[in-house]
């Protein structure tokens, strides 16, 4: 009798740490997605002004160089591959039914083929462009060759700009940069969104089993 | 009073004197461009505008408006302008006229050979070309392949001809050597000019000396500023730099090896009436440089109008005309933008 009545405590004590466990796990959820949230929320603010300030500096350049100077009638038609690509990898490989991309950019790739800057073996990657610059390679690397590659990145940033002219405003290089800066924050809201969105999965999961 | 101007100037360029000192009262005030700072969309830029001398070029324009059809549209009129005293005048006067349109035939070449190097259609390149720089043959300038074929082909004709002699290369046309080329058209362009009116002698010479040198010494600094930190060798830079000026020779030996806007700063301070240009700016910045030129620029063409009996209000006049429509521009672009706030960072006012 005082066995059984002792399985029934222990299973009891049992019952209330997962149901315990389970309120917590629910609750780190909560907080994860309204973290998340939150991120995306600031993210989102800050596109919108990065975009605000490049558009003004395209404006302040035109004014500058002349409004025939700076023009959508000046892009280039000729076929050439892009100096900027997204690489995408599958963070949650083994949960097919919660995929968690997770996505990053190559910027100004450059035209010549560069060993040292291979893309990483990965079987989950998808990339859809020729070699690129990795700017994750220069921490590695150390300082001189860091310096090598943003030197690199200013000629390929220079010479994307020539078909403005080859002497163009320094205002039109800021916009340039407000531009690129604007780049990098969308490619920050696509990872918070999927980091949002894979935290909600996660809480209606919970919510269904809890159920 | 320079000469005998006052004996004859009035047989044959009175009357268009007069003409171009009624365009002057017609230019927007600082009451104008007050009302136009305060709108908040496109239309009631455009209903500002109809009480004023673009009434008749906007009125009818549909919206939405788009700010490059504001600019087209002010254009219009100094085109229209310029076309009846052209077809009044009589020489010198009406080769006096014929030079200020040459700095637009160079832009439009440019134009057209950039855009036909990007592969972009002639017709759109055409419908973007300034009206005052138009001529006969410059559709044809998409067939050319090199600087010698440009000029073999179409520019011989043209009044740009005697300014190629400089930069005439077998060289395939890449966006640096248009560039250059451009540069080295305006440079021989200013110097004709110059000649030009030193020729005419009197009033006129006098006060386009002064235009003329102050546009040559702008040209300078921004192309001083432009090349820094581009492939331009620093022996390119001073080919570049026109050959008259305040700042020839010694200015432009120092800007030619400048660095950096500071340096650029340092070798313009040695000169007074840059000292007080710069003087507005803070160390390190150049994004008001742009409005500080205009500003002294609109000053010296104003004073334009103080003398009779010359040809330097016409030029004067053209020039204020088109800082009024960079103005209208500028003040479109904010208020599409809602950017209200910084629409004076680079309206110059005339009155």
């Amino acid at each position: 009798m005082a066995e059984i009545e002792s399985d029934q405590l222990q299973r009891a004590s049992l019952d209330e740490t997962k149901v315990k466990n389970e309120d917590e796990e629910e609750e780190e959820c909560i907080l994860q997605f309204l973290d998340s949230l939150d991120a995306y929320l600031t993210l989102v603010d800050s596109l919108s002004s990065s975009l605000r300030q490049g558009w003004f500096d395209l404006a302040s350049a035109r004014q500058s160089m002349g409004h025939t100077r700076i023009s959508s009638k000046l892009f280039d038609h000729k076929v050439h591959s892009a100096s900027t690509t997204i690489n995408i990898t599958e963070l949650d490989a083994d949960n097919p039914s919660d995929p968690k991309p997770q996505f990053s950019l190559s910027k100004w790739a450059t035209t010549k083929e560069n060993p040292s800057s291979e893309v990483p073996n990965n079987s989950n990657l998808r990339h859809r462009a020729p070699t690129g610059v990795l700017e994750d390679d220069e921490k590695s690397n150390g300082t001189q060759v860091s310096s090598v590659v943003s030197n690199d990145i200013q000629k390929e940033r220079s010479k994307s700009l020539t078909i403005f002219g080859g002497l163009v405003s320094p205002k039109l290089r800021t916009a340039q940069v407000s531009f690129e800066t604007a780049l990098d924050k969308i490619v920050e809201i696509a990872n918070a969104r999927s980091s949002m969105l894979s935290s909600f999965s996660q809480l209606q999961l919970n919510k269904k089993s809890s159920s | 009073m320079y000469g005998f101007e006052a004996l004859t100037f009035n047989i044959n360029d009175g009357y268009l004197e007069a003409i171009v000192r009624g365009y002057r009262s017609g230019l927007l005030t600082a009451a104008d461009y007050n009302n136009l700072c305060q709108c908040e969309t496109l239309d009631d830029i455009k209903m500002h505008l109809t009480a004023t001398e673009y009434g008749p070029y906007l009125q009818n324009e549909p919206s939405p408006l788009h700010t490059t059809t504001i600019v087209e549209k002010c254009t219009l009129k100094l085109v229209e302008e310029y076309k009846h005293m052209m077809c009044q005048a009589t020489e010198p006067l009406s080769k006096f006229l014929e030079y200020i349109t040459y700095g637009h035939m160079i832009d439009n070449v440019v134009l057209i050979v950039t855009g036909t190097l990007h592969e972009r259609d002639v017709h759109e390149l055409l419908e973007k070309c300034h009206p005052l720089g138009m001529f006969d043959s410059i559709a044809s300038l998409a067939v050319a392949q090199n600087m010698r074929e440009l000029y073999r082909l179409v520019l011989v004709d043209t009044p740009l001809a005697p300014y190629f002699s400089e930069c005439i290369t077998s060289e395939d046309l890449d966006d640096m050597n248009i560039e250059i080329m451009r540069n080295t058209l305006y440079k021989a362009y200013l110097e004709d000019f110059y000649k030009f009116c030193e020729k005419l002698g009197g009033a006129t010479a006098e006060i386009m000396r002064d235009l003329l040198a102050f546009e040559a010494d702008r040209r300078a600094v921004n192309i001083t500023i432009n090349s820094i930190g581009t492939e331009l060798t620093r022996d390119d830079r001073k080919k570049l730099y026109s050959n008259f000026g305040l700042l020839y020779p010694y200015g432009h030996e120092e800007l030619a090896v400048c660095e950096d806007i500071d340096q650029v700063r340092g070798a313009m301070e040695k000169y007074p009436p840059y000292q007080s240009i710069f003087a507005k700016l803070s160390y390190g910045e150049s994004q008001m440089l742009d409005k500080a030129f205009y500003e002294e620029e609109v000053k010296r063409l104003c004073l334009a109008f103080e003398q009779q009996f010359h040809y330097g209000v016409f030029f004067a006049y053209m020039r204020l005309r088109e800082q009024e429509i960079r103005n209208l521009m500028w003040i479109s672009e904010c208020v599409a933008q809602n950017q209200k706030t910084r629409v004076h960072d680079s309206v110059v006012f005339i009155f």
